[in-house]
């Protein structure tokens, strides 16, 4: 009893100094009033959550920054763009499903129908697995487009372009798009690139000891939250001729999930304007598999305590990183950019790191995380990024501030400002290695 | 002297022949593969040789009225971390040093190998610094050369085997194009999709590399060309019984792969490794390396000849692609980045400046001209330049450079090193069509 009380006192002070920091109040969401629904009514994609399209057309509206503050460097960790599944693997199951019906003459038209677009999908995809599309190359040059024109300050003149990407080859594709469109752009930027096994520790990291896979306790809520949310009978009756019957060889569940996926992902392919799989589905049927998958995304990468609740310290040296650079460009005059390329399981944590738009939140009820706004989605769809810009007015000024922009939208974060959506760097940077020391600590403690 | 004690141990018959086909290259040939090593020592590294151009290499005007359309380039990754190199002679000499075997010479390797293994850590595949410069002033050049082909109106369509050491380098040349010319519209693409034509593989063709016979010439072959690597053991270890208990011409050989694969780092104070070596010996080393990449991708004849046939399709496509864009009205330039192998293959297959000679007689490579370093080093590529005089030109001309230099083709022509397109398509649908009767594809 005595050691719980320890323990649960020494929580108590190290969180002290912290929460005096933290906004009082971290509302979640930034979705203006709409309902997930409402936003797969309107784009279907969003239901696929990792596998969602860039919201390409990007409101303009950003804060003007506090007098005499001026842009003068960036700081980006983006996801690459749109792709082509990884593996054959992620269509085999409702394939095989498809192959074994058909083989006993369960299909319907429609069924046989969909059995030819599957046919179809595979023989695009093939020898495509992981490759990054035409569309995610026009992610990214509308992304670097966008960040130049935005701030063409941090890009002007010779400006240093730092670009670094993991060894992922859809990640390497997506930085040198990036980069050939500002070197169009600004053809004086002075562009490195570099893609290296020796910066995979910070920039592709994931952490074996906070593997993000389900613990049995874990399994047992969302097996309880997805019960009533799996399956399809309309879908069942619409593609086999005796349901009933072909529940032998096709598993519903299963069925319906992987179907729903394989359609959504081809808006990400050269497949993109044959909607015929995604037509299938109802927006209640799209909205049932994004809920499913929101949820284990949260309790796999985001804090959830059922599931350990520490997953989004796996980002933490990309987050040392990060501040570091960070600290070494501000010295500089002239920092320009610092761009690197990875992947949605460094971003989604990263962002739950940092607390971004509230993205810390922490629950065990997983039918809160669509009310507070706990939405993947927004964080991380193909080409998705986050962006710090640093504001001065001059070198010699102390006073950095900073804003952070997910998915080029003005963010907050869980630190008090007096200008928000605008921070001090110094407050950002003592609460984010507060937060680290403090994790590191009880990890050490506990080994 | 010391070809004639080995002359006594092995086969007679073929280090005359050799020898007479040295003597005769030595007052035929203009640059001996040994002037050319002392000029730059680099290109004892063969296919890691990283190119380096004059800054204004030779270009023959075109015939009148001809101006360059479409460029397709098929080029070899620029300068890169190799793996494999760096354990072995580090542990081996890690051991005798604490035993005490080292000396002052060998503790200085050991420094050194320990600088580039830990340069190397966690880098393979990735771009050397003096890769991302090679890669960009190559594009560059290209560029300086022919800028009719980089117009306001061009397209350059870059594309990639999914093998990081060519993307990145598709990467840097395509910036740097990018940055060169503005507005260019510059697109840049990498698919397993496209190994079919960019880095197919051919099992049959891949099996004969192996052959028995083509081996055990090998072995022979290096047996007799081994250099004598007492001097360079000597130097490196203090005590000659230690030397015995250890597999020394194999440190030797792994320190010049080493040399090889690190020529271009600045971590050891600008010194590779390749000072520890002799002329000679590097010469020898580079002997066998040579050779094998002869068996290899060559025309050698002890595996059929037909090596150089395992990349008819990139030549398929230089074909097709040389009569797809006549119907365009705008410049186009195609960058493909794929292995070094597949390179040199394509050269040997399409016999530019003789390189698809075939023989069985690996003595007689150097003398004929055959050396991996001149036909596929790093950076190296193949760039077929189309020229018309408009877009109904009945007589397009093709001119090639190998490495950034006019290349001659098996093919006859009035205006060489401009070749007419349709005598050169002509030639080579002849020679794959041939070949493709013997394997039943096409």
């Amino acid at each position: 009893m005595k050691k719980i009380l320890a323990i649960l006192f020494t929580v108590c002070c190290s969180c002290a100094p912290l929460l005096a920091e933290e906004q009082s109040t971290t509302e979640l969401s930034t979705n203006k009033g709409r309902t997930v629904i409402d936003i797969i009514r309107q784009k279907p994609a969003y239901a696929s959550c990792n596998y969602d399209t860039y919201p390409d057309s990007i409101p303009e509206n950003l804060t003007p920054a506090p007098m005499g503050k001026r842009p003068f460097y960036i700081s980006h960790y983006g996801r690459h763009g749109s792709r082509y599944i990884n593996k054959r693997s992620g269509y085999e199951i409702p394939y095989k499903m498809m192959v074994h019906a058909n083989g006993v003459n369960e299909l319907t038209a429609t069924g046989k129908q969909v059995f030819s677009e599957m046919n179809l999908i595979l023989e695009d995809s093939e020898d495509r697995w992981g490759d990054l599309t035409p569309l995610g190359r026009s992610q990214q040059q509308h992304i670097a487009r966008r960040m130049i024109s935005r701030f063409p300050e941090v890009f002007a003149d010779s400006a240093c372009v730092a670009a670094r990407s993991t060894i992922v080859p859809r990640c390497i594709m997506s930085m040198e798009a990036a980069m050939m469109e500002l070197a169009q752009l600004n053809p004086r930027l002075h562009i490195t690139m570099d893609a290296s096994k020796s910066t995979q520790w910070y920039m592709n990291h994931q952490d074996p000891l906070l593997r993000s896979k389900l613990i049995p306790e874990a399994q047992k809520v969302y097996d309880k939250y997805t019960a009533s949310r799996l399956g399809n009978s309309r879908l069942m009756e619409m593609l086999f001729k005796n349901p009933d019957i072909v529940k032998e060889l096709v598993d519903e569940s299963f069925f319906n999930y992987y179907l729903m996926k394989m359609g959504l992902f081809q808006l990400n392919t050269h497949r993109y304007q044959d909607t015929y799989l995604t037509d299938l589905f109802t927006t209640e049927d799209l909205y049932r598999m994004w809920q499913i998958d929101n949820a284990l995304w949260y309790m796999q990468y985001g804090f959830c305590p059922l599931n350990g609740g520490d997953y989004p310290y796996s980002q933490r040296h990309l987050l040392r990183r990060i501040i570091a650079e960070a600290d070494s460009c501000i010295s500089l005059e002239k920092p320009g950019a610092q761009l690197r390329f990875g992947h949605e399981t460094v971003l989604l944590p990263l962002v739950c790191l940092i607390g971004i738009n509230g993205y810390d939140l922490q629950t065990t009820d997983l039918e809160e995380l669509e009310e507070k706004g706990w939405w993947c989605s927004s964080v991380f769809p193909m080409g998705s990024n986050v962006q710090f810009i640093f504001y001065r007015r001059n070198p010699s000024d102390k006073d950095v501030l900073f804003k952070v922009l997910l998915n080029e939208q003005e963010a907050r974060l869980p630190i008090r400002s007096d200008c928000a959506p605008y921070y001090h760097w110094a407050d950002f940077r003592r609460y984010c290695l507060k937060k680290l020391d403090r994790y590191e600590k009880r990890r050490n403690n506990s080994r | 002297m010391m070809y004639e004690q080995q002359m006594k141990k092995n086969d007679m018959h073929r280090m005359t022949i050799a020898i007479l086909v040295f003597c005769c290259s030595l007052c035929s040939m203009a640059q001996t593969v040994a002037d050319e090593l002392r000029s730059d020592v680099r290109r004892a590294a063969g296919m890691n040789y990283a190119l380096t151009l004059p800054e204004t290499p030779e270009d023959t005007p075109p015939p009148a009225g001809k101006r360059p359309f479409y460029i397709n380039h098929f080029s070899c990754p620029s300068d890169y971390y190799l793996e494999r190199h760096y354990d072995n002679p580090y542990q081996t000499l890690s051991r005798a040093d604490s035993l005490g075997k080292l000396t002052e010479l060998g503790r200085d390797v050991l420094r050194r190998v320990a600088l580039l293994r830990s340069e190397e850590h966690e880098r393979t595949g990735e771009l050397t610094e003096a890769g991302k410069r090679q890669a960009r002033d190559l594009a560059l050049m290209m560029m300086r050369r022919l800028p009719e082909v980089f117009a306001d109106n061009s397209y350059v369509d870059g594309r990639s085997i999914v093998q990081n050491n060519c993307l990145l380098t598709l990467g840097e040349a395509a910036v740097q194009i990018s940055q060169a010319h503005q507005p260019l519209r510059v697109s840049t693409n990498a698919s397993h999709r496209f190994r079919a034509w960019l880095d197919p593989r051919d099992k049959e063709l891949e099996a004969h590399r192996n052959d028995s016979l083509a081996m055990a010439r090998y072995a022979d072959f290096t047996a007799r060309w081994a250099p004598d690597n007492s001097r360079l053991t000597t130097a490196l270890f203090n005590d000659a019984d230690y030397v015995r208990s250890i597999d020394a011409a194999e440190l030797c050989r792994q320190l010049f792969d080493l040399a090889c694969c690190t020529q271009y780092t600045d971590v050891v104070g600008g010194r590779a490794l390749y000072d520890l070596f002799t002329p000679e010996e590097l010469h020898r080393h580079w002997l066998r390396r040579n050779a094998w990449a002869y068996i290899r991708y060559g025309g050698c004849t002890l595996t059929g000849g037909n090596e150089p046939y395992a990349q008819r399709r990139p030549l398929w496509n230089l074909l097709h692609m040389g009569d797809s864009i006549m119907s365009l009205d705008y410049p186009v330039v195609h960058l493909r980045y794929t292995n070094e192998s597949v390179v040199m293959s394509l050269v040997c297959l399409m016999e530019l400046d003789g390189y698809g000679v075939q023989t069985d007689c690996l003595d007689s490579l150097e003398a004929l001209g055959w050396a991996d370093y001149r036909i596929a080093p790093l950076g190296g590529s193949v760039m077929l330049v189309h020229y018309r005089t408009d877009k109904n030109d009945p007589d397009p001309l093709v001119r090639v450079l190998l490495n950034g230099r006019e290349a001659r083709m098996p093919i006859a022509t009035d205006c060489a090193p401009y070749y007419h397109w349709l005598d050169v398509k002509r030639y080579y649908l002849r020679k794959l069509y041939a070949y493709a009767r013997t394997r039943d594809d096409k």
